[in-house]
């Protein structure tokens, strides 16, 4: 099945295209999203409910446009809603909840990755905490560039900015 | 170049992404810096880090739920489609009856406008729980039906 192919079933509500679509994809949305949200299970509930949106709102997609950067959108967008979401809460939350979540959240990753030693553990620690405290814009970017190797033109699609905006949002992520 | 903002730029500089009059300054620094050669070093262990980071396992079970949600979701739809069809049909429906009611018991009574009106919106108020609940009752086993 071609993207065009894949389309159109979508838009006749064909369920096997559906499972083509989310299978296909599954891997490069639930990425996108951990890479915005740094966390596994937000990361793929958020997903799911990406697909969710494609399902109902493909009949308005305009075929212009490529598969990949509407999905790559709608994950974005849904990404950074929970983390403004999650920020609003958190803003409630005590230090204390703060620290234990941090240490939840790196048990998490330890068995998840069973031969990754304490010392990458904290290094991973390290990373999620840098690219957490990017801006929304530059994270997106950093996001797209890093975690899914997109170029800069792909990710200017997708977040509907020129490719000079991209770099100069890599760029800036610099200094 | 100081060394704060050479940590900034640290992950583009192991990147190869920097402009590279910035590439040369930073490696220069490199070299005769040992705090920032150390801190470089960690820098590149934590960006392997990313690599395996950054392909989260497949979950098996993910189209199932994804299909789950959008199932829950169209249930959803219908439970609150049923709603409008009250407040459409049904509220209009019970106004004027209690409308006519109040004409009614007014015409009756005999008594003055005012008092006649306020009578109408007490009866309203009694009424308007009763009435809903038993209406709703029937649309709905029709629905079943
Ligand atoms: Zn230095």
């Amino acid at each position: 099945m071609n993207e065009a192919e894949i389309i159109q079933k979508l838009q006749q509500g064909n369920e096997q295209a559906f499972r083509h679509l989310v299978e296909n994809y599954q891997k490069r949305v639930v990425n996108t999203c951990y890479g915005l949200v740094q966390n596994t299970e937000d990361a793929e509930d958020i997903a799911q409910d990406v697909f969710v949106e494609v399902f109902r709102s493909i009949g308005s997609f305009r075929a212009d446009a490529k598969l990949s950067t509407w999905l790559y959108r709608i994950a974005v967008n849904r990404s950074l809603n929970h983390i403004r979401d999650n920020k609003k809460r958190k803003w409630f939350q005590s230090f204390e909840d703060a620290v234990k979540e941090k240490k939840a959240g790196l048990l998490h990753y330890a068995t998840e990755n069973p031969g990754t030693e304490l010392e990458n553990l904290q290094r991973a620690n390290i990373l999620h905490e840098a690219i957490s405290s990017l801006p929304e814009n530059q994270r997106t970017a950093f996001t797209l560039n890093k975690y899914e190797e997109l170029s800069y033109k792909e990710i200017a699609e997708i977040m509907d900015v020129s490719v000079a905006s991209v770099e100069s949002l890599i760029h800036r992520a610099k200094t | 170049m100081n060394c704060n903002t050479l940590h900034t730029k640290m992950i583009f500089f192991l990147e190869g992404e920097l402009p590279e009059r910035e590439m040369e300054e930073i490696k220069i620094h490199l070299e005769s810096c040992t705090d920032c050669a150390a801190f470089a070093e960690e820098m590149k262990k934590t960006l392997a880090v990313l690599e395996t980071d950054k392909t989260p396992q497949l979950n098996p079970f993910f189209y199932t739920r994804v299909k789950a949600r959008l199932e829950k979701q169209a249930e959803e739809k219908v439970v609150t489609q049923r709603i409008p069809v009250f407040a459409r049909i049904l509220q209009p429906a019970i106004f004027s009856v209690l409308l006519l009611a109040g004409i009614y018991t007014g015409i009756k009574i005999g008594q003055p406008a005012k008092i006649n009106s306020d009578q109408s919106v007490y009866t309203e108020n009694e009424m308007i729980p009763y009435l809903n609940e038993m209406e709703a009752e029937a649309i709905e086993n029709f629905l079943m039906e």
